[in-house]
């Protein structure tokens, strides 16, 4: 079953030849031309992925991915034609799990997409299919790799596929550093050249849903100069 | 004006005060010494010429009486720097046996004898002296009032080198008051040059700060202004060069996109129709490139903001920018463990940058090495051209240079360069044109070592 994916671009030029292109990738494209179409669009059909402009009618693009994400967690991949650090980290901040700056070419977009559809991360050999990761609170916060989950208690902790993947890197060699390096390739299949913005902000916002104090952190802790490291209790 | 030039502002400042001081000080000291000799001198001739008609009436008078000479002179009472001579009837009497009658000039007793009172200052051994001669004709006798100036000598000497002193120390007050003044009135344009040079480094925002002197607050002001002007140019250029640059990457990207549906059906087109498609396909390569280089350029012009990530091994970026250019990794060599904290993408395209151009204009890139130098790490470029001419070897850098002269061939932006002189700068570096050793060009990129 092909994937369904749905692309939010104003310009028309653009948005069509990016569905020609997707859709000889294999996609299954359809088209929104603002931010409220897409959002309508989502709730009347499933989509599997989202290629989102910044720069949008009277909603934009940061509001949109908010919205989307209140209730959704799958892949987002941002196209800007600013390469200002201030936007690039705005739209990851508001949830996308990646982005890639105008103009580009459609072998760089399908590339970002392929990477972002793995589901999960590989297993290490030897690493067991369940990692308690925290017992400080009153339930236990379990990471379940093959169910693909993260539970506090009973809860489900609401990860993007993005998020995921990144904790269970980690996960997989707990009480190791990994650098900004090491998991820009394993999660999102960047090259030497790829930004470490996208671990930090990807880390921040794991934080916030795993740590009891994200001010203060003591699961996915940082080592200065290195990169990460998470800490099973 | 021109003799004290190479000493600059200040020194000059503080010479001519120095000397002006001196002047002045010399000019009163010189004065004061002259008017205060030549009173001192003055007393001592009147009290002289009293002393001399006083002791001459003692000695007429008793003369009259009948006295002998000897005996009046043993009786005048003179203190030790006096001395009084008698001459009569070709004989010389003395008050005192150290003063002989040669202390007498024989100008002086000629003109004593023909009758005319007369006044002499002389030396007498080392010591300056006034003789005074009276001729008193009822007792046909010559009286010679001797008196020794060694007091006032010893006075004359102890003021005219406490004068000097005083004006040679005046020399340096002078001098330190020319600093301290010097300082004052420089200091404003000190503070001027700093802030230019700061501006100059691009912190366009620095101002000169408000001042009440009113003969600075008009300098200030419009050297204010002039750099409010100059940022608000630049600042309005860079945002030109970046709407520019924004709105031309919308079409390029619907124009990247549809030439790569064209080319993956490449195979089904005829074949001009193909040839076509790659004319295009390279052209938007190279606009694409230009357009990078433009926004880069623009964005450094504004102030360009690092993004320097963890540290790097020089070996692993070079290895990356070299394949990922589709270059062979073995042209690598030299310190590869050395680590780099840079902007890895920025210096990538700088050092691809350098690389191309190796291809395009050097004949070919023969060598990437880097040199491990301590405080500075190297990072050398070689081709295999005819080198780069030494007059040509700074325009380069400059915008659009190879285009000029004409040495760019059609894939080239003219930008390279220049992206690279910028990116290099901004990490507190510099890069050159030399020679490789053996022929060709080298360009070296020269940037601080990583804290280690």
């Amino acid at each position: 079953m092909s994937m369904r994916l749905l692309v939010v671009e104003d310009d028309d030029r653009i948005r069509t030849v990016l569905r020609l292109a997707l859709e000889d990738e294999g996609y299954d494209v359809s088209e929104a031309t603002s931010a409220e179409s897409a959002l309508d669009q989502m709730q009347s059909e499933p989509t599997d992925m989202m290629i989102v402009d910044l720069m949008l009618g009277e909603m934009d693009g940061f509001t949109c991915i908010r919205e989307v994400r209140r209730h959704s967690d799958l892949p987002i991949v941002v196209v800007s034609a600013r390469a200002d650090t201030h936007d690039i980290v705005a739209g990851l901040e508001a949830g996308a799990d990646d982005y890639i700056t105008k103009p580009f070419e459609i072998k760089e977009i399908t590339a970002r997409l392929r990477a972002l559809r793995r589901r999960a991360a590989r297993p290490a050999p030897a690493a067991p299919s369940e990692i308690v990761l925290d017992r400080s609170g009153d339930v236990p916060l379990v990471l379940s790799t093959e169910g693909g989950v993260l539970r506090r208690g009973e809860d489900v902790v609401h990860l993007t596929l993005t998020e995921f993947r990144l904790i269970s890197e980690l996960a997989a060699e707990a009480g190791h550093v990994l650098t900004r390096q090491v998991l820009l390739d394993r999660v999102w299949a960047h090259g030497f050249f790829g930004d470490e913005r996208l671990v930090d902000v990807h880390i921040r916002r794991l934080r916030t849903k795993v740590e009891p104090d994200p001010s203060t952190p003591r699961i996915i802790v940082t080592v200065r100069g290195l990169g990460y490291r998470l800490d099973l209790p | 004006v021109k003799l004290f030039q190479p000493y600059g502002l200040r020194g000059r400042v503080v010479l001519g005060f120095g000397i002006g001081m001196m002047a002045v000080c010399g000019a009163f000291a010189l004065t004061t010494y002259f008017l205060a000799r030549d009173y001192m001198v003055q007393q001592r001739e009147r009290s002289v010429l009293r002393a001399a008609f006083s002791d001459a009436g003692v000695i007429r008078d008793r003369m009259r009486a009948g006295a002998d000479v000897q005996t009046i002179l043993h009786e005048l009472e003179l203190d030790t720097a006096s001395a009084v001579l008698v001459y009569r009837d070709g004989q010389w009497h003395s008050s005192s046996p150290d003063t002989r009658p040669s202390v007498v000039p024989a100008r002086l007793v000629r003109e004593v004898e023909a009758g005319q009172p007369a006044f002499v200052r002389d030396v007498v051994g080392a010591t300056p002296s006034m003789v005074v001669g009276i001729r008193v004709p009822s007792v046909s006798a010559s009286i010679y009032e001797v008196r020794l100036l060694a007091e006032l000598n010893s006075t004359l000497r102890l003021l005219g080198s406490v004068l000097a002193i005083g004006a040679f120390s005046s020399v340096g007050l002078g001098a330190v008051i020319g600093m301290r003044l010097s300082r004052t009135v420089l200091q404003p344009l000190d503070q001027i040059a700093g802030t230019a040079a700061a501006i100059s480094g691009g912190e366009l925002s620095r101002r000169l700060p408000d001042t009440r002197d009113p003969e600075l607050a008009t300098l200030v002001g419009s050297f204010n202004s002039m750099v409010d002007a100059l940022q608000l140019r630049i600042e309005r250029d860079a945002r030109f060069a970046a709407d520019v640059s924004h709105e031309l990457r919308s079409p390029l990207t619907t124009l990247v996109a549809s030439v790569g549906l064209l080319k993956a059906r490449r195979d089904q087109l005829p074949d001009r129709s193909r040839q076509a498609v790659d004319l295009i396909d390279a052209e938007l390569g190279r606009f694409r490139r230009l357009l990078d280089d433009l926004i880069e350029l623009a964005r450094s012009d504004a102030g360009l903001i690092l993004e320097k990530g963890s540290p790097v091994l020089a070996g692993d970026l070079l290895r990356s920018t070299l394949s990922m250019s589709g270059r062979a990794t073995t042209l690598l060599s030299g310190d590869l463990e050395v680590p780099l904290r840079v902007d890895k993408v920025r210096m990538d395209r700088a050092v691809t940058n350098l690389c191309d151009n190796a291809d395009r204009h050097g004949g070919g890139l023969v060598a990437l090495t880097v040199e491990d130098r301590g405080d500075e790490v190297r990072i050398l470029v070689d081709d295999a051209g005819g080198g780069v001419p030494p007059q040509d070897r700074e325009r380069i850098f400059e915008r659009f240079a190879t285009g000029r002269s004409g040495r760019g061939s059609s894939s080239g932006t003219g930008l390279g360069l220049a992206l690279v002189a910028q990116t290099v700068t901004a990490h507190e570096g510099a890069v050159w044109c030399a020679d490789r050793p053996g022929g060709g060009a080298r360009f070296v990129i020269s940037i601080p070592a990583a804290a280690r």
